[in-house]
């Protein structure tokens, strides 16, 4: 059959159809990843080689700002994944109706990340907020300052961080409960298997895949940590909650200084990719 | 053991346990929307307000431009929901339905765009929204949303274009009908369900973006909502009640948009999540 601009073949249809997402790609992915290594060898004087990189490695702020976003990651990622597995075992009760549980499962994976952290900033609250009053009608008489000092505004903000991801993970964790057939169970049961075995030995090996999955991505957005502490704290007090990405939105919108940004920015990119391989490599071989 | 696992009283508690851990934050900011003032710096806190009053609500549209921010963030968010649908549309009918080779090279190519960090994307996007002129305008936001919701969009649509039988479009090309033809008549209507799945996605996202909006919208009439609710703390000032106001205010849509498509949301997301 002869083909027509109304009628192109399949092929031409195909490579045509796709074209707009890959024009996308390529001009918001592609080309701004290539020209933030350009810039990351510039600075306003011009090329200065790995000038930028070198300074990153002298800067005091830098090192602090990855020690906070390595901490951030290696306690929340972990932390909801537990809360997210408590959660999703608990949805899965043969409740008569689903709807109530699944909403409030749903809600904080809806609600903005930055809502998030104007809601339990108000909630850490040292004179006002209700976790101090509840401390204080569990018998504890000095109210903690949550967000002015250092140590408790960094536990405030990943338990945070802990709420707002925990839900998501339990759906993803849910949907992947709800695929292990029931038999598997039955058959457990009949062997003599008890209730602990049962999860040790059928549950958690069949969710892995699930989990390989919630994990990876978990990881990577724990890594970019930006929208709760700078609602919460704005990385305060000082900069002892300030992120990676703090640190780069600052350089790059508020000093303009689009070099240094840069190069933070590459920085934060190779630590992604690295994440991402490690993952797939010793986790998914173990799936 | 079996026992308890199994026992009613297992269940209210586990369900208890769930629904105030998903709901009592906005819980707690509506009824912090209500207080008075006075009642909110005295000391010991009130959980229940004392003397209801609707004066935040009427301050959060007063005080602040909340109804420019709302606008804002519907105008982006739909605009962008319906760009990356066209696009995630096409891409995923080319992917499901025609003779591809290499079409799990494509779909994967296009699942890994959204695995690039936002924030190191920001820089040059930044810089190259600045260099056009392009910086508070719904366009600056538009596209990079629309690139950042097309891969789930695509994960969505694929699966459920794969559902639809190929009998029903091979039965409209033999009544003449072109393949545009076929997939425009066919195929999207009974795909509707998908392509609605997958904009509520896209919409909830692109309401919720905090980081993009604040760096390349931050003039205060072309703030969305996040960042303008944001915004409303002072530099010494913290105006709790009315903050807690503008933010019920604005979670609104989502909210009712997952209470009435609960199952298609949670489709889509774990669709989404399991597939990627």
């Amino acid at each position: 059959m002869k083909s027509t601009w109304r009628d192109p073949s399949e092929k031409t249809l195909a490579w045509l159809l796709l074209t707009p997402a890959f024009a996308l790609i390529a001009l918001v992915v592609v080309y701004p990843v290539g020209k933030l290594i350009y810039n990351s060898f510039f600075q306003s004087t011009g090329f200065v080689g790995w000038q930028n990189y070198a300074d990153a490695l002298q800067d005091q702020e830098f090192w602090e700002a990855m020690f906070n976003t390595l901490g951030i990651t290696l306690i929340t990622v972990p932390g909801a994944l537990l809360v997210g597995l408590v959660f999703a075992m608990l949805a899965n009760l043969p409740f008569k109706r689903k709807w109530p549980v699944r909403l409030a499962l749903l809600l904080p994976w809806a609600l903005p990340l930055s809502f998030c952290g104007l809601i339990f900033a108000w909630f850490f609250h040292t004179d006002y907020g209700i976790v101090n009053d509840v401390l204080r009608m569990a018998g504890l008489q000095e109210p903690t300052m949550w967000l002015l000092r250092p140590g408790w505004a960094f536990a405030a903000i990943c338990l945070t961080i802990i709420w707002k991801t925990s839900s998501f993970m339990a759906l993803i964790l849910l949907a992947g409960l709800q695929m292990i057939p029931r038999s598997l169970y039955e058959a457990a049961e009949v062997d003599g298997a008890t209730p602990w075995q049962q999860f040790w030995q059928i549950t958690l090996p069949l969710l892995v895949p699930s989990m390989v999955v919630a994990l990876i991505f978990r990881t990577l957005t724990a890594l970019q940590t930006f929208d709760i502490p700078y609602t919460m704290t704005k990385g305060g007090p000082g900069s002892a909650t300030q992120t990676l990405a703090m640190l780069i939105h600052k350089t790059t919108v508020d000093y303009l200084d689009l070099g240094y940004g840069s190069t933070l920015a590459v920085l934060m990119f190779v630590m992604s990719l690295l994440v991402t391989g490690v993952y797939l490599k010793h986790v998914g071989r173990a799936a | 053991m079996k026992n308890l696992w199994t026992s009613a009283r297992l269940r209210w508690l586990a369900a208890a346990w769930l629904m105030v851990n998903g709901f009592f934050p906005l819980l707690w900011m509506v009824l912090t929307s209500f207080k008075a003032e006075s009642e909110l710096v005295a000391k010991p806190i009130t959980w229940w307000p004392q003397h209801a009053t609707f004066e935040h609500y009427v301050g959060a549209f007063t005080t602040q431009p909340l109804l420019r921010y709302l606008s804002n963030s519907l105008i982006v968010a739909s605009v962008s929901t319906l760009t990356s649908l066209f696009v995630a549309t096409c891409a995923a009918y080319a992917i499901a339905r025609l003779n591809l080779r290499r079409r799990q090279w494509v779909l994967t190519a296009i699942v890994a765009s959204s695995m690039f960090p936002i924030i190191t994307l920001l820089v040059p996007i930044f810089e190259t929204m600045r260099s056009l002129n392009l910086l508070n305008t719904y366009t600056a936001l538009v596209i990079p949303y629309t690139v950042i919701n097309m891969p789930v969009c695509t994960l969505v649509l694929v699966s459920f274009f794969q559902s639809i039988p190929r009998d029903l479009e091979n039965a409209a090309m033999i009544d003449g009908c072109s393949r545009v033809g076929a997939l425009w008549r066919i195929v999207l209507p009974l795909a509707a369900p998908g392509v609605f799945t997958a904009g509520i996605l896209a919409f909830v996202n692109a309401w919720d973006e905090f980081l993009l909006a604040l760096s390349l919208n931050s003039a205060a009439a072309m703030r969305t909502a996040p960042v303008g609710i944001a915004m409303y703390q002072g530099e010494f000032t913290f105006p709790w009640p009315v903050i807690s106001a503008a933010l019920v205010v604005t979670v609104i849509p989502v909210a009712l948009l997952i209470v009435f498509f609960q199952e298609r949301v949670i489709g889509g997301l774990t669709q989404g999540g399991l597939k990627g």
